[in-house]
């Protein structure tokens, strides 16, 4: 078509000052449109095209559809399940399995709970890898490969090897036997208005031994309790570990003064960490979290793909490394912290076996442990039984999730973008 | 600073210098450490103890008191009772890794495969992208073995039938193999492959479910590819098959050895491994956490064997671009 152009020279038709009218002679139409569709390369273009879309639909129905299905069961009645006709589109329409779990296997405080620990493990586990991986990925240190040969073994050891001795290790956690030391002995924090900072246990006399005041659930104390910080009852309802307050006196001046303390007293070789928060956030602190080798990975191929001469021309401008770090590096990084983020957040969220190792009793009531629970009101024993319950049991799963479809909406876009900036140089 | 190495003598600027650099190296390492400490304090302090408590638990024989436990070793005991006397635990590990050698292969070509997909222009793909990442997000943990559950689902998949709906639906499954397998045989292809695409098409949910962040590992390797290495190809005249054997391929490798040794550790220590789950079982039975423990070790050993030989078998075969420097 082009040679056909060059031959026949276009003829001017009309010319003004400042436009010209060319005629070309030009193809007709139908050898044009012949040319244009009918050709090798658009056929198999649009079969190409055709394929493809069936495939990328096709395998998007593979993912939602089991989402669809659990959503469709849980609107059903229990008619439903023995409804030989029914099968996607339920007959009753009815929101029973979702108002019983909300009000009575306790969603909400398993969701007040489910969030703190899955929000401070996420935001302690995003900063701790990016610094980890930002020191593998652009500092030459001896033993760099070998402390990177160790993140990767966590990775590999199966959490499953690690089950009983972690669960010893925060049971009676006891770091370096520091506990053991701090063990009747006691710290002094605040001096000695202590008194007002609410009930911790108990107040103690420390010369006679006797209790002053048993403690009701201060505001200090209550702050900890709710937060699952530290548990200063055992779920059995005996005490357990507690932080006692020492009241004593010392001579001043002639004078006696009434002074308080802090001491943990322990039931056991060390501090029962169960059923709070601090073991996950201890390993976090660590980078040993659930999946935080991949998030060092991440980071550090990441930040790999950053060039250098950005921190060097912040060190000629008199940067230390930390704040180069975090002035320079870390806003240029905002997309891949928004990945981690995501990742560590929902991983956590849905994590089961974190989640049961260290909340073991049933007073701290996490989401995940809310599955395979069967509502009262639910309860039937009917035919079709086994459907309803598998039912009951996806739809727990699904309101688990809901959050979790909220922040994956506003948060993907991110995850691409964060995992295309990472360059390959491996 | 600068200003006084100028004006200083060119023999001493030089040993200046070197000095300097000797002291950034030393204070860049430093500064290095500082940066990865918290993870060596972390292992050394809190995973390291774990570690070697767990492999004296798997020597060892407990008692649990109250408030307290009591350990005594008791040789290669509980690893004896994994291997020889626990009736199903090698059973259930032979079975496990035959399911991961056949996995395994097929999630790295299929999230290549999508990546690549998804890497093109098309229309929706920011959709697309969007959908083929939800497993990745919601479908773990926990909902992994709601799934696993989930007899509804099953229910609702199968067309007739109404009782558990469990046996109606490996009817079907079958039903529809047997039909690829058809398609197959009349395409005169070996038996073997044949049986591995027709597996692995059943099994697609779970392929697909498993192969997310294997998928973005592969985009973020494509997209790092230099735009002007394709167009150079296309000047050349190289079709897109030859361009992707000769030019993504090559350079996708190094992806390909991470998501190899992901895939393999993330399917060996994902809940869903029927040899972990089994585990977790015997973990939970009285008496089983220092069995447990001895069968997760000789897991482990097998992993990372496996690791090791995945590793060095296709790290032989990734291709380094070399950086101009």
């Amino acid at each position: 078509m082009n040679a056909q152009n060059t031959e026949k020279k276009p003829v001017i038709k009309r010319e003004t000052k400042n436009r010209i009218r060319v005629d070309f002679d030009r193809t007709p139409l139908k050898d044009r449109l012949k040319a244009r569709f009918l050709n090798f390369y658009f056929l198999s273009r649009i079969v190409i095209w055709i394929f493809r879309l069936v495939l990328m639909v096709g395998i998007s129905y593979i993912v939602l559809y089991p989402f669809l299905t659990k959503i469709a069961g849980s609107v059903m009645a229990p008619e439903d399940f023995v409804d030989v006709t029914v099968r996607l589109i339920p007959k009753h329409f009815t929101l029973d399995i979702y108002r019983a779990i909300a009000s009575e296997l306790g969603y909400w405080a398993a969701f007040r709970n489910t969030f703190l620990l899955s929000l401070i493990s996420a935001v302690i586990q995003t900063m701790i890898c990016a610094l980890i991986g930002y020191g593998f990925a652009k500092f030459k240190f001896k033993g760099r490969n070998i402390i990177f040969l160790l993140v990767i073994l966590t990775m590999i050891i199966p959490h499953q090897t690690m089950q009983l001795s972690m669960f010893m290790e925060f049971r009676y956690f006891d770091i370096l036997g520091l506990v053991r030391l701090f063990k009747g002995g006691g710290i002094e924090i605040f001096g000695h208005n202590i008194k007002n900072i609410g009930s911790v246990s108990e107040i103690v006399d420390e010369t006679t031994g006797e209790v002053i005041r048993e403690a009701k659930a201060g505001w200090f104390a209550g702050f900890f309790e709710k937060l699952n910080i530290l548990k200063f009852k055992q779920p059995d309802g005996t005490k357990g570990d507690t932080l006692r307050l020492f009241k004593y006196y010392i001579e001043r001046r002639g004078q006696m003064v009434e002074k308080y303390r802090y001491s943990f007293e322990f039931t056991q070789n060390g501090v029962n960490l169960t059923n709070t928060y601090i073991p996950m956030v201890l390993l976090s602190l660590g980078g040993l979290g659930f999946k935080n080798g991949l998030y060092i990975f991440l980071f550090r191929q990441f930040f790999r793909g950053i060039p250098d001469e950005l921190e060097e021309s912040a060190y000629i401008d008199g940067s230390g490394t930390f704040r180069t770090f975090v002035q320079i590096i870390l806003p240029l990084s905002i997309p891949m912290l928004i990945t981690v983020f995501l990742f560590s957040f929902c991983w956590q969220w849905t994590d089961e076996f974190y989640t049961n190792l260290f909340f073991p009793s049933d007073t701290v009531n996490m989401l995940v442990k809310l599955v395979g629970k069967i509502p009262n009101s639910l309860k039937t024993d009917y035919a079709g039984q086994e459907l309803y319950y598998s039912a009951i049991r996806n739809t727990c799963g699904l309101m688990i999730i809901f959050p979790l479809v909220i922040i994956y909406a506003f948060l993907q876009r991110f995850l691409v973008q964060g995992i295309e900036q990472s360059g390959l140089a491996n | 600073m600068t200003n006084e190495m100028q004006k200083s003598e060119p023999m001493a600027s030089e040993t200046n210098k070197r000095r300097k650099n000797a002291s950034l190296d030393r204070r860049k390492a430093r500064a290095g450490w500082l940066f990865i400490l918290p993870f060596v304090i972390g292992f050394v302090i809190i995973y390291l103890p774990m570690v070697v408590e767990s492999i004296r638990f798997s020597f060892s024989d407990i008692q649990m008191g109250s408030g307290t436990f009591t350990t005594t070793f008791v040789g290669f005991q509980n690893y004896n009772k994994a291997l020889f006397e626990d009736p199903s635990f090698a059973q259930v590990l032979v079975k496990g890794l035959q399911r991961l050698a056949f996995d395994i292969p097929a999630i790295i070509i299929f999230s290549l495969f999508m990546a690549i997909m998804l890497n093109q222009k098309m229309v929706g793909r920011g959709v697309f992208r969007a959908i083929f990442f939800i497993p990745v997000i919601l479908s773990t943990g926990i909902m992994e073995s709601i799934s696993a559950m989930d007899i509804l689902g099953e229910y609702m998949e199968s067309s007739e039938g109404i009782d558990t709906g469990s046996g109606t639906n490996a009817a079907t499954q079958l039903v529809s193999s047997m039909d690829l397998q058809r398609l197959f045989s009349n395409m005169k292809v070996g038996t073997e492959i044949v049986e591995y695409v027709t597996t692995a098409i059943n099994n697609i949910y779970d392929i697909v479910n498993r192969s997310g962040v294997q998928m973005l590992i592969f985009l973020s390797g494509l997209q790092s590819i230099s735009p002007a290495i394709y167009e150079s190809c296309k000047i050349d005249g190289a079709t897109a098959w030859e361009t992707f054997w000769k030019i993504t391929f090559p350079m996708i490798t190094p992806m390909i050895l991470v998501n190899a040794v992901y895939t393999v550790i993330d399917s060996f220590t994902s809940e869903s491994n029927s040899v972990m789950s089994y585990i977790s079982g015997v973990y939970s039975t009285a008496d089983g956490s220092e069995i447990s423990a001895a069968m997760s070790w000789i897991y482990f050993m097998i992993v990372i064997a496996i690791v090791a030989v995945v590793a060095a078998v296709v790290s032989a075969f990734v291709f380094y671009q070399r950086k101009s420097e």
